[in-house]
C-alpha cells in the first residue's frame, strides 16, 4: 500500500501561509480603513505576517528530503511553470521580504523601517497582491491534484482564502490584545470581519461536502470520512463547532455588545478560529483518497 | 485514515527537525557506498536452487555481488521463465542466518565451530563403529534427489548399505508408480499443442512448472479449452475456462465416470485402443457401474457437467491432455491416489493421446557416459531391498529401492534398525508428517549428519553439520532433467566465490570417504566425472559451462507409441498388480477419512503450494515473505457458508485441531473453496529458532504460520507407504487469541 | 522514435509475483520497495465464481499529472514516451506522489527522492525487454512500440480492444489492459 505522502509539515505550511497572508491583509485593512479604531491591530498583523509565512515556508522546506539534505537542489524548485509549488516558491520569495518590510515600516522599527515608512502605501498594495496570491495558492496547490478527487475542485481555493482571512484576522486580534489590552473594546468592530469570513467559510465547506458526496465515489469516500467516518469526531468537534459555530456566535455577540464582552471570550473566539483553521487543513489532507483504479 | 509515516511524526516535532538534520548523512553514506561498489557486470549460466525444478538461469553479477537472474530461453523445463523465488533467493546468499563453516552439536541446540578435518575424522570413526556393531544396513542416506544423486548413491553403496531414501513418500510416489505400471514410465505432456487441457489435482501455477505454464499460455492463445478440477480455485484456474469444485478425495470417481460415458457413447479412439492398449474389455466391464449419476453423489459435480466434460474430451481427442500429476491428488495426498493415476492412464488410453501431438509422451534423455570401471572401481553390489521393505516382494514390492519410504525412517530408528543417517538437501522434521514423532525418531540416531546451509529444523538436531556451498557458489554434476522435448544437458557452476568456509557436495563426500576406508571409490575429480559423462555426447565441459544448456540432438517426434510395460502396451489391466494380487483394474476406492457432514466443526484439511514459497524452506527470505505480508496469504481458506456457522468473519483467528496436532491461523473466507474442506498453504510453519532474519521482516522466520504436517497422523499407504497427506480431519473453532 | 508501452492480459495472470521480484532485482530495490504490484479480485458464487489478478505499474501517462506538478522538472518524459524521475534534481517534495492517480510512485527515504517504474529503459535501449515482461511464466505482459501498427503490442491492443486504467482521468496511459 502506498504511504500517504504529505503530513503535518505540509498541513502546518498550508495553515501558517494562510494565516500569515490573512494577518497581513487585516493589518492593511485596519491601517487603510480604520486607523483610528486600533493602531494595535494593524501593528500586530503587520508584525505577525512576515514570521508566520517564513515559519510556514520552512515547514515546506523541512518536508523535503534530498532537497533538505542537499539544499542547493532547492534552486530547481522554480523550474516548472505548470507546478503550483514553483508558483508558490516565486510568490513566497516575493511576499516574505515585503511582509517583513511592511512590519518594520508600519511600526517604524530600525533605520530600515524608518526609511521605508514613506513607502508604506506601496508595500500595502504590493503586499496585498502577494497575500491574496499566497492564501489562494495554498488552495490551488491541492485543488489541481487529480490524484485526489476530493481536493480536485475550484471550491478549494475559495475555502482556503476564506479560512486564511479569518485565521489571519484572529492572529491580528490576539496580537493586538497582547500589545495593548485596552484596545479589546475597539476590537469588537472587527468581529464583523469574523462573522463575514466564518459565514463564507461555513457556506463553502458545506458546498464542498455536499458536492463531493455526489461528484465521485472517491470524493464521496473522503467526505464520508469527515462527516460520518473515522475522522468525523475531529471534523464536527474541531472544525464545525470550535472552528466555526462557537467563534461565529461569540463574534456576533461581541459585535453587538460593543466591547462589553469579557476579554477572555474575545481572545477565546480568535483562538477557536485558529484551532479550526489548522484542523480544517489537516482533515482535508488526511481525508484525501486516491481514485479506484481496478 | 491514511497512515502517517514515522518520519513525518518526527518531522512534526521539534526533535524531528534535528533528526532530519542528522538522518541524511547516515543514510547518504550508505547510499554513496552502494553507488561506489564496482559496477563491472558478468553473466554466468547456471541452475537455480530455490526449488527442485533447477531452472536454467543466467545470473548477472555486479562486481563481486549477485545482481539478477534471467531465464535461459532454450531450457526445456523453464523455457526462459524465472519465478519469484528464483529472483528472491539470490538474496538468500547474503542471509545472515547462513552457516559459516562446519559445526558440531555440543548440547541441545548448542553448536561449536570445528575444522573440516576434525569433522571428517570424527564422522569417519563414528560411522565405522556403527557399521561394525550394527552392520551396513544401519546406515541410511536421505536426499532430495538431484543431479548429484549418483554420487550420493556411490557413497552409500560403497559403505555397503542400500538404504537410500528420497522424499518420494511425501511427494510423488503413487504418480510415479501408477504411470510406470500403466505405460512403463513417467510421461511428459505436449501441452502447447493440446486442444483441451484438464488439470486434475495439479496446480502448475502454484506448484510451479514454468515450462508447462509457458506452454499452457501459448495453447490458450491458440484457443485451447482448459478445465481445472480442484476443491479450491487454484492459481491455474485463473487461466482456465471452467473450474470444477470437486469434493476432496473423489477424483477417482470423476475419472471412472468420464471413462464410463466415453465407452457407453462409443466415443473412444478405437484404433489406438485396439493397437496399443491391453485389457479394454475388462476395463469397460468395470466402469459400467460408474455412471455420472453415481459420480455426482461422490464428487458433488453434476452428472450433466461430467457428461459434457467427457464429450468435450472425446471430441478433441487425441489432441487432449489430462495432466499426469505430481504431488496433488495424483501424488501422495490420498489413499486412492494410485488408483486415480491408473484411472487417468486408462482414460488417456481411451483418448488415444499417447505419443500424439497435444498428448502424453516419453521425453528423450541424453545417454551420459560413465567413468571407466577399470581405473575407477564401482562400489560392490548392495541388497536389492531396503530396511523399510521397499523392493521386498513380501512388503512394499512396488516401492522402488532407492526411493523408499522416507517418513518410515523415524519408525526404523525407534526400532533400532537405523543408527546413522546422512540427510542431504532434505528437512524431514518439517516436511514429514507429525513432527513430534519425527523428532523422537531422528533423536534416537547415534549419528546424524546434515549438509544444510542453514540451521533448519533437521540440522538443529544433527550431531554434525557440514555446510554445502550454496547453489550460487557450487559446482555440480551434469544435469539432464531439462530434457523435455529434446535431450538436453545443463550444469550448475559457481557464480561467486564461496562467502564462507563451505564446500561443494563432491568435496564433502570425498573428505568423508577418505576417513571411511572407501576413498578408492572417489579417486577422481568432479571435472573428470563430468567429462566422462559428456564424452559420448561430443559436448565439451567448457562449452557446456559457457552456454549453460545444450541440445544434444534427439527430439521428441509424435508417432506410434513405444510403451515400456511388460506387454509393451498401455495396460488398463496391470499385469504387475495382478501378479501381486492387487486390484489390477482401476476400481473405486473410498478415501481413508471423511469429515462428519453433521458436525459444523468437522473439515478435511487440504494443502498446496504457493508460487512464492518452496516447501517450508523459503520463509526466511524477506524478498519472499514480503509477498505473503502484502497479500496476507498465510491465511487458511474456508467457505463463507461454513464460516458463518462458526461465527467467523474474514481475518478472524481459528483454532484447528486434529488427532495429532493443534494450531491457530487466521481465516480467509472465499467462495473459491469446497465447503467440506479448509485449505492451508504449505509453505509456512518453519520453527527452527535459527530462522531469525525473516522474522525481522514481515510474515516469515521461525514461529510464523502452521504446517499441514502438524496435523497429519503417521500413515503408511498399504500399497506404496506414502503419507496420504490430505487424509486429515480437523475440528475448526473460532479462536479469540491471535494466529498467523 | 518508437513510443513504448506494455499490454497486460489479466486473463493470464496467476499472481505469482515473479514480475515484482524481477523488477526489484533489476532496479536494485529493497525487499519492501516496489515498482509493480499485483492486486487480487474475487467475484461471483460457484459455479460462476471467478478471480482476477491485476498487475499494476506506472502507466507512463502521455498526459502525466506527476510531471505537471513536479516543481523541479525532475519528472520528465523521454523521447520514447517513458516517464522518468531525475534522481539528481528531485528534492523529495512528494507533490507527484499525491498527484499520481494510480499511486504508482514510491518515496525512497534513503535517497530522499521519489522513484517509480522506469520501463527498464536501460535494458530496452540495449535491445532488451523489461524484466517483468521477460520473466512472466504465462507471458501476461507484451512490450513494444505503440507507434508501429504491426508490432505485437499494437495488434494485441487492437484485436482485444485493450483499455488503459481509468481512461476517464485523461492521463492517456501507455499501459493497456485486457480484463477478464
Ligand atoms: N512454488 C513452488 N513450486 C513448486 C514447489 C514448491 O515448493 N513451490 N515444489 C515442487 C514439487 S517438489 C512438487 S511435488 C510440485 C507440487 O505441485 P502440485 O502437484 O501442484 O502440488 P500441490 O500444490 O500440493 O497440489 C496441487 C493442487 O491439488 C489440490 N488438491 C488437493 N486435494 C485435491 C483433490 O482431492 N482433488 C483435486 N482435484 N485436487 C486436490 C490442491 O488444492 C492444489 O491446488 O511443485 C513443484 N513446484
Ligand atoms: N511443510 C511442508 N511439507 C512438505 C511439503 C510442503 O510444501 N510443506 N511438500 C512435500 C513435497 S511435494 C516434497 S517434494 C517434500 C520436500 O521436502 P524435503 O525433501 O525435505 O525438501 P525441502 O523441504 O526442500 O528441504 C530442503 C532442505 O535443504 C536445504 N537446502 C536448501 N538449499 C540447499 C543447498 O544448496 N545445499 C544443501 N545441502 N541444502 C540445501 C534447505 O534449507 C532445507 O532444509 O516435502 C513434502 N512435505
Ligand atoms: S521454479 Fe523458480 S525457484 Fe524453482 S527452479 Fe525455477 S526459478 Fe528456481
Ligand atoms: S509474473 Fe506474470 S503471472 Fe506472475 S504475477 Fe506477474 S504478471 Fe502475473
Ligand atoms: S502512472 Fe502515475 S507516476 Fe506514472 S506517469 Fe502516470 S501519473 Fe505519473
Ligand atoms: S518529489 Fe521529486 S519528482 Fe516528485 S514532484 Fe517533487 S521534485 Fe518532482
Ligand atoms: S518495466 Fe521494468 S521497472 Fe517497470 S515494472 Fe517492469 S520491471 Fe519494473
Ligand atoms: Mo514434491
Amino acid at each position: 500500500m502506498p504511504e500517504n505522502a504529505w503530513g503535518w509539515l505540509i498541513v502546518t505550511y498550508l495553515f501558517l501561509a494562510g494565516a500569515g497572508s490573512g494577518a497581513f491583509l487585516s493589518a492593511v485593512a485596519c491601517d487603510l480603513l480604520a486607523p483610528d479604531w486600533s493602531k494595535a491591530l494593524a501593528r500586530a498583523g503587520s508584525l505577525a505576517a512576515g514570521p508566520l509565512i517564513t515559519i510556514g515556508t520552512s515547514c515546506l522546506v523541512f518536508d523535503l528530503e534530498a532537497g533538505l539534505w542537499e539544499p542547493w537542489r532547492q534552486a530547481y524548485l522554480v523550474f516548472n511553470p505548470t507546478s503550483m509549488i514553483t508558483w508558490g516558491v516565486i510568490i513566497l520569495s516575493g511576499f516574505i521580504p515585503v511582509a517583513f518590510l511592511y512590519g518594520l515600516a508600519l511600526n517604524g522599527i530600525t533605520v530600515i523601517g524608518k526609511y521605508f515608512a514613506k513607502y508604506v502605501r506601496t508595500l500595502e498594495i504590493v503586499g496585498s497582491v502577494f497575500a491574496v496570491a499566497t492564501a489562494g495558492y495554498t488552495g490551488v496547490l491541492i485543488a489541481v491534484v487529480n490524484g485526489v478527487p476530493f481536493w480536485n475542485t475550484p471550491l478549494m481555493p475559495v475555502l482556503f482564502l476564506a479560512s486564511a482571512m479569518s485565521t489571519g484576522l484572529a492572529v491580528a486580534m490576539i496580537g493586538a490584545a497582547l500589545i495593548d489590552v485596552s484596545t479589546i473594546k475597539t476590537l469588537s468592530n472587527f468581529a464583523l470581519g469574523h462573522v463575514i469570513f466564518l459565514a463564507v467559510e461555513a457556506g463553502v465547506l458545506m458546498l464542498l461536502i455536499f458536492m463531493s458526496l455526489t461528484r465521485s465515489v472517491e470524493a464521496a469516500t473522503s467526505a464520508q470520512m469527515l462527516i460520518s467516518g473515522a475522522l468525523s469526531p475531529y471534523f464536527w468537534g474541531l472544525v464545525v463547532v470550535i472552528g466555526v459555530a462557537v467563534p461565529l456566535v461569540l463574534s456576533v455577540v461581541e459585535y453587538y455588545e460593543y466591547g462589553e464582552m469579557p476579554k477572555l471570550l474575545v481572545v477565546g473566539a480568535d483562538v477557536c478560529v485558529l484551532i479550526g483553521g489548522m484542523s480544517l487543513r489537516a482533515l482535508i489532507i488526511y481525508s484525501g483518497t486516491p481514485p479506484l483504479i481496478v | 485514515m491514511p497512515t502517517i509515516s514515522r518520519r513525518k511524526f518526527l518531522a512534526a516535532s521539534a526533535v524531528g527537525t534535528a533528526a532530519l538534520a542528522v538522518g541524511p548523512y547516515v543514510s547518504f553514506d550508505a547510499w554513496a557506498k552502494a553507488q561506489n561498489e564496482s559496477q563491472e557486470t558478468k553473466v554466468t549460466p547456471t541452475l537455480c536452487g530455490a526449488c527442485d525444478n533447477w531452472c536454467a538461469i543466467n545470473v548477472h553479477t555486479k562486481g563481486d555481488r549477485v545482481w539478477k537472474a534471467e531465464g535461459i530461453p532454450g531450457a526445456g523445463k523453464n523455457l526462459g521463465g524465472v519465478c519469484a523465488k528464483g529472483h528472491g533467493f539470490l538474496h538468500e546468499l547474503y542471509n545472515p542466518d547462513r552457516i559459516r563453516g562446519p559445526l558440531k552439536r555440543v548440547g541441545p541446540d548448542k553448536f561449536e565451530a570445528i575444522s573440516w578435518e576434525q569433522a571428517f575424522k570424527e564422522i569417519g570413526e563414528k560411522t565405522l563403529a556403527i557399521k561394525e556393531k550394527h552392520g551396513p544396513q544401519s546406515i541410511f542416506w536421505l536426499t532430495h534427489p538431484q543431479a548429484n544423486h549418483s554420487l550420493n548413491g556411490r557413497f552409500l553403496h560403497a559403505l555397503g548399505s542400500s538404504n537410500m531414501f528420497s522424499h518420494g513418500s511425501t511427494c510423488f510416489m503413487p504418480r510415479n508408480v501408477g504411470w510406470w505400471l500403466t505405460v512403463g514410465g513417467k510421461p511428459e505432456m505436449d501441452l502447447e499443442h493440446s486442444r483441451m487441457i484438464v488439470l486434475l489435482g495439479r496446480n502448475p501455477a502454484g506448484g510451479l512448472n514454468l515450462g508447462s505454464l509457458r506452454e499452457i499460455s501459448r495453447a490458450r492463445s491458440n484457443g485451447a479449452r482448459m478445465v481445472v478440477v480442484d476443491p479450491r480455485f487454484n492459481e491455474s484456474a485463473s487461466l482456465a475456462d471452467r473450474w470444477l469444485r470437486i469434493r476432496p478425495g473423489t477424483d477417482l470417481a470423476l475419472v471412472l465416470a468420464l471413462s464410463h460415458v466415453i465407452i457407453e457413447e462409443g466415443r473412444w479412439q478405437k484404433e489406438f485402443v485396439e493397437k496399443y492398449t491391453e485389457g479394454f474389455a475388462e476395463f469397460a466391464a468395470e466402469v459400467k457401474k460408474y455412471t455420472p449419476a453415481w459420480a455426482q453423489e461422490k464428487t458433488g459435480i453434476s452428472a450433466a457437467e461430467i457428461v459434457q466434460l467427457a464429450r468435450e474430451l472425446a471430441g478433441y481427442a487425441p489432441r487432449v491432455c489430462v495432466h499426469r500429476g505430481y504431488h496433488g491428488a495424483m501424488g501422495t495426498q490420498y489413499k486412492n491416489s494410485l488408483q486415480l493415476v491408473r484411472a487417468v492412464g486408462c482414460l488417456s488410453g481411451l483418448l488415444g493421446n499417447f505419443n500424439q501431438p497435444g498428448g502424453l509422451y516419453f521425453p528423450p534423455k541424453p545417454k551420459l557416459g560413465k567413468l571407466d570401471p577399470k581405473d575407477y572401481p564401482k562400489p560392490p553390489e548392495v541388497p536389492d531391498h531396503m530396511s523399510d521393505g521397499s523392493g521386498d516382494p513380501d512388503r512394499y514390492p512396488l516401492v522402488p529401492a532407492g526411493n523408499g519410504i522416507a517418513h518410515a525412517i523415524p519408525e526404523l530408528a525407534l526400532k533400532g534398525e537405523l543408527k546413522a543417517g546422512f540427510v542431504y538437501h532434505s528437512n524431514p522434521i518439517r516436511t514429514n508428517p507429525n513432527p513430534a514423532r519425527v523428532i523422537a525418531g531422528y533423536k534416537k540416531l547415534e549419528l546424524l549428519v546434515s549438509f544444510d546451509y542453514v540451521l533448519s529444523e533437521t540440522a538443529t538436531i544433527a550431531h554434525y553439520i557440514l555446510p554445502e556451498a550454496f547453489y550460487l557458489e557450487s559446482d555440480d554434476v551434469v544435469y539432464t532433467s531439462h530434457s523435455v522435448r529434446s535431450a538436453q544437458v545443463s550444469i550448475r557452476q559457481p557464480v561467486v566465490k564461496p562467502l564462507y568456509d563451505t564446500k561443494p557436495l563432491f568435496e564433502i563426500l570425498k573428505g568423508m570417504a577418505g576417513n571411511l576406508g572407501i576413498g578408492e571409490y572417489f579417486k577422481f575429480t568432479l571435472e573428470e566425472y563430468n567429462r566422462a559423462s559428456l564424452a559420448p555426447l561430443h559436448v565439451t565441459l567448457e562449452r557446456l559451462k559457457k552456454e549453460g544448456v545444450i541440445d544434444t540432438g534427439s527430439r521428441w517426434e509424435p508417432g506410434p507409441p513405444k510403451l515400456k510395460t511388460p506387454s509393451g502396451k498401455l495396460e488398463m489391466v496391470s499385469s504387475i498388480l495382478k501378479d501381486y494380487g492387487l486390484p489390477a483394474i482401476p476400481t473405486w476406492e473410498e478415501p481413508l477419512v471423511m469429515p462428519d457432514p453433521k458436525d459444523p466443526h468437522s473439515f478435511r484439511l487440504i494443502h498446496g503450494k504457493q508460487a512464492h514459497h518452496t516447501h517450508a524452506r523459503t520463509g526466511n527470505q524477506p524478498y519472499l515473505t514480503e509477498i505473503t505480508t502484502l497479500n496476507d496469504w498465510a491465511r487458511v481458506w474456508i467457505h463463507p457458508d461454513r464460516a458463518k456457522l462458526l461465527g467467523l468473519r474474514d481475518g478472524d483467528c481459528m483454532s484447528i485441531t486434529s488427532t495429532v496436532g493443534k494450531g491457530r491461523a487466521r481465516c480467509r473466507i472465499t467462495e473459491g473453496i469446497h465447503p467440506d474442506c479448509i485449505f492451508l498453504p504449505s509453505g509456512y510453519g518453519m520453527f527452527s529458532r535459527h530462522f531469525k532474519f525473516g522474522k525481522k521482516h514481515g510474515q516469515g522466520g521461525y514461529g510464523f504460520g502452521i504446517s499441514y504436517n502438524d496435523f497429519l497422523p503417521t500413515y503408511f499407504d498399504p500399497v506404496l507407504g506414502h503419507t496420504m497427506g490430505n487424509e486429515i480431519i480437523v475440528r475448526v473453532e473460532k479462536s479469540t487469541t491471535r494466529g498467523a | 522514435m518508437p513510443h513504448y508501452g506494455i499490454a497486460i492480459d489479466t486473463t493470464k495472470c496467476i499472481g505469482c509475483h515473479a514480475c515484482r521480484v524481477a523488477c526489484q532485482n533489476q532496479n536494485g530495490l529493497a525487499y519492501d520497495q516496489e515498482f509493480n504490484r499485483i492486486v487480487e479480485r474475487e467475484r461471483g458464487r460457484y459455479p460462476s465464481f471467478a478471480k482476477e489478478f491485476i498487475p499494476l505499474q506506472c502507466n507512463h501517462c502521455e498526459n502525466a499529472p506527476c510531471q505537471r506538478v513536479c516543481p523541479t522538472g525532475a519528472t520528465y518524459t523521454t523521447k520514447e514516451g517513458v516517464v522518468l524521475v531525475n534522481p539528481k534534481t528531485c528534492v523529495g517534495c512528494k507533490y507527484c506522489v499525491e498527484a499520481c492517480p494510480y499511486k504508482m510512485r514510491m518515496i525512497d527515504h534513503h535517497k530522499g527522492i521519489v522513484v517509480k517504474c522506469v520501463m527498464c529503459i536501460d535494458l530496452v535501449r540495449q535491445g532488451g525487454i523489461p524484466a517483468c515482461v521477460s520473466t512472466c511464466p504465462t507471458q501476461v505482459r507484451i512490450f513494444g512500440d505503440l507507434d508501429d501498427p504491426n508490432s505485437e503490442i499494437s495488434r494485441f491492443v487492437a484485436t482485444h480492444r485493450a483499455q488503459p486504467l481509468r481512461a476517464d482521468l485523461d492521463t492517456r496511459p501507455r499501459i493497456f489492459y485486457k480484463r477478464s
